[in-house]
């Protein structure tokens, strides 16, 4: 089931069920800025619902590949498809349109905003939606701080690594996307915190059919993917 | 319609006019904020960037306030002086005096400015006294001092016309009665001997055993008339041993005088009824022995050069205002870098690239118009110490408060500011979020 991607249908509140897409990269080839690659991907699959992981050795290209994924890096050539959506020819508006409605991203560090609540941080996204879904944003961010068990009216600047990296989920979550796309979101966390985000973060995908795509070097959290990809030297393996 | 609008500007009343004018000064500022903030509630993210930096950004408003400031102190200092100067020479409405330094003899008469002069003889006293359209013929004798403060020779008529009513007291009934100015140290009752000259050169025993005895003090005049110590001029005369005005026997003060016995003075100050009145006595008593002269018309001519000067000035404090702008926003560019990656971070989530625009002019843009309303108060309160400091210097009253020439400035330096504050916007917005994210 595929159907193109319309940024002006986007809403924030997505109904259960609701359409994911399935994502393809094909003959994809990235160049850094003197020319030389740095990665190529002849071919990747990650049907809707889909809880993938990327390892590989620092440097390897594993960030790149997420941030081609995410359409943040152009691409030399190929297909980054998500749906019948081709992020690799879509102008720089309409993919801030895509992210927006379909994409919710976590990283490493956190980069929250320490001088907002984690309330604001969660619902950050209400800051640049129509005025009409910014109501809806924040309550969605608020249910999420709860479920997540992070409290929502303090400053993140006094917060642990764990309860910072809950914020996080939950700001990437606050727009309901259909696709999370996780950097190394343990690798800031001890066993304990990383077991518990990795336990929400898969419970949050599987639960509204949501493709997770989490690179990390964590064996804990790669052996809770359905599958599993490697990149070595720039290239996608598996 | 141009027509139509230039009628309605002119028939519009000087108030209107400035208030349109602080708000066509606004309209830049208020244009770029609309089109920049359209659809977008960066506010949480300015207030997280104005706690992040807060003490840079004291520091970069602070600067702008200071440069703000210096310019509006300086605009506000200028029109006091012009208004303290001007009200101080309201009386003096027409100056006769031996043809000569207009400005020079006006320093002396009106700002009792330490000077000499020739002095007019008893045929200038005649030719006034026998023009029947002057209303007031006051004879000016100064250059004594008492403790620094200017001992002036006069008529009870003028000290009337200078001070209106006094505060306290009377008005001298003999020769050695004196009233003093509302700023003078002295008391109701003092007795005081009056020094030959003034400044260094003073000499305390020259008029030895002369002395006047304080009966009255005046209400203010705003002037340097406050400090002075006002006497009948035929006191001065006879402190300097000459004939006292009056024909032998007469045991009088004031006008009229006997030209016969006129000893000279440096200056009359004459009135007539009428301000046409006034041009033709201008006229009338301008000759090859003596000039009078308007004292407005010549501190308008000094106005003109303390205008240059302000301009010159003026232009000084753009400068510095420009200066103090440039590193703000250089200041800036360099601040929001450390946000980078987080503005990276909202790109990500999809936040447009306009939304990051607007986050960072909105921050710049408040710095900038914190920057310009401080530097009203700022301003203000130089303009104040600064009038303190000219006041004691030169006795003028200075009223330096923020009128709407202050608010223009501060106005056009917020709207510049806010339009320049797109080059920091404009420089996170070009940034690639791939890369920023990358840099941590």
């Amino acid at each position: 089931m595929t159907r193109p991607f319309a940024p002006a249908r986007f809403a924030p509140a997505r109904a259960a069920g609701a359409f994911v897409p399935d994502l393809l990269l094909e003959n994809v080839e990235v160049l850094a800025p003197d020319g030389r690659p740095i990665l190529r991907v002849a071919r990747l699959e990650a049907p809707a619902g889909t809880a993938l992981g990327i390892r590989g050795p620092s440097g390897a290209g594993k960030s790149t590949l997420l941030h081609v994924v995410a359409g943040l890096l152009p691409v030399a050539s190929g297909r980054v498809m998500w749906g019948d959506a081709d992020l690799a020819a879509m102008t720089e508006p309409a993919l801030d349109a895509f992210r927006r409605a379909r994409l919710g991203l976590i990283f490493q560090d956190f980069l929250l905003f320490e001088e907002l609540s984690a309330q604001q941080n969660a619902a950050i996204a209400a800051a640049w939606a129509p005025a009409r879904d910014r109501a809806a944003i924040r309550a969605r961010a608020e249910a999420l701080l709860d479920r997540f068990g992070a409290p929502g009216d303090r400053d993140v600047a006094s917060m642990s690594g764990g309860e910072r990296q809950r914020v996080s989920a939950a700001r990437a979550l606050a727009c309901d996307p259909a696709a999370i796309l996780a950097d190394e979101p343990t690798a800031s966390l001890d066993r304990e915190n990383a077991d518990r985000l990795a336990g929400d973060l898969l419970a949050m995908a599987r639960e509204a059919g949501r493709t997770l795509i989490a690179v990390s070097h964590d064996p804990a959290l790669i052996a809770s993917m359905d599958r599993v990809v490697q990149v070595v030297d720039g290239e996608v393996r598996g | 319609m141009i027509a139509a609008l230039e009628t309605a500007w002119h028939d519009a009343s000087p108030a209107m006019q400035d208030a349109l004018r602080l708000a066509l000064l606004l309209v830049p500022a208020l244009v770029t904020g609309a089109v920049t903030l359209r659809g977008q509630a960066p506010g949480p993210l300015v207030r997280a960037l104005l706690l992040r930096f807060r003490w840079t950004n004291l520091l970069f408003a602070g600067l702008m306030a200071l440069s703000v400031g210096l310019g509006v102190a300086l605009i506000a200092q200028e029109r006091a002086i012009r208004e303290g100067s001007a009200r101080a020479a309201d009386p003096f409405d027409i100056l006769v005096a031996a043809p000569g330094d207009e400005i020079g003899l006006m320093l002396s008469a009106v700002y009792l400015q330490p000077a000499s002069a020739p002095l007019l003889g008893g045929d200038v006293l005649d030719r006034l006294q026998r023009d029947d359209r002057l209303t007031l013929i006051a004879p000016l004798a100064f250059g004594d001092s008492h403790a620094g403060a200017p001992v002036v020779g006069t008529t009870a008529a003028f000290l009337d016309r200078i001070g209106g009513p006094l505060a306290e007291g009377r008005v001298w009934e003999t020769a050695h009665e004196a009233v003093i100015g509302a700023r003078s140290p002295l008391a109701l009752g003092d007795e005081i001997a009056p020094a030959h000259g003034a400044g260094f050169s003073a000499d305390p025993q020259a008029h030895d055993g002369a002395h006047l005895t304080v009966v009255g003090r005046m209400a203010p005049t705003g002037g340097p008339w406050d400090r002075a110590v006002v006497a009948p001029v035929e006191f001065v005369w006879a402190v300097h041993g000459l004939a006292d005005g009056h024909a032998p026997g007469a045991d009088r003060l004031g006008p009229p005088f006997d030209a016969d016995h006129f000893p000279g003075t440096p200056a009359f100050v004459i009135s007539t009824r009428t301000l046409a009145g006034a041009y033709a006595a201008r006229a009338r008593h301008t000759d090859a022995t003596s000039m009078a002269f308007f004292p407005g018309a010549t501190l308008s001519r000094l106005h003109l050069l303390l205008g240059d000067l302000r301009e010159a000035m003026s232009l000084m404090a753009l400068a510095a205002q420009g200066l103090a702008a440039a590193g703000v926003l250089g200041g800036l560019v360099a601040l929001t870098r450390l946000f980078a990656r987080r503005f990276a971070l909202l790109r990500a989530l999809g936040a447009p690239r306009r939304f990051v625009l607007a986050v960072v002019w909105a921050y710049a843009a408040t710095l900038m118009g914190a920057g310009a309303v401080l530097g009203l108060a700022v301003g203000a309160v130089g303009a104040e110490a600064l009038a303190g400091l000219v006041s004691a210097r030169t006795d003028l009253a200075l009223s330096a408060g923020i009128g709407w020439a202050e608010a223009h400035l501060a106005a056009a330096v917020f709207s510049l500011t806010t339009v320049l504050a797109l080059v920091p916007a404009l420089a996170a917005y070009r940034r690639s979020p791939a890369l920023d994210l990358r840099a941590g």
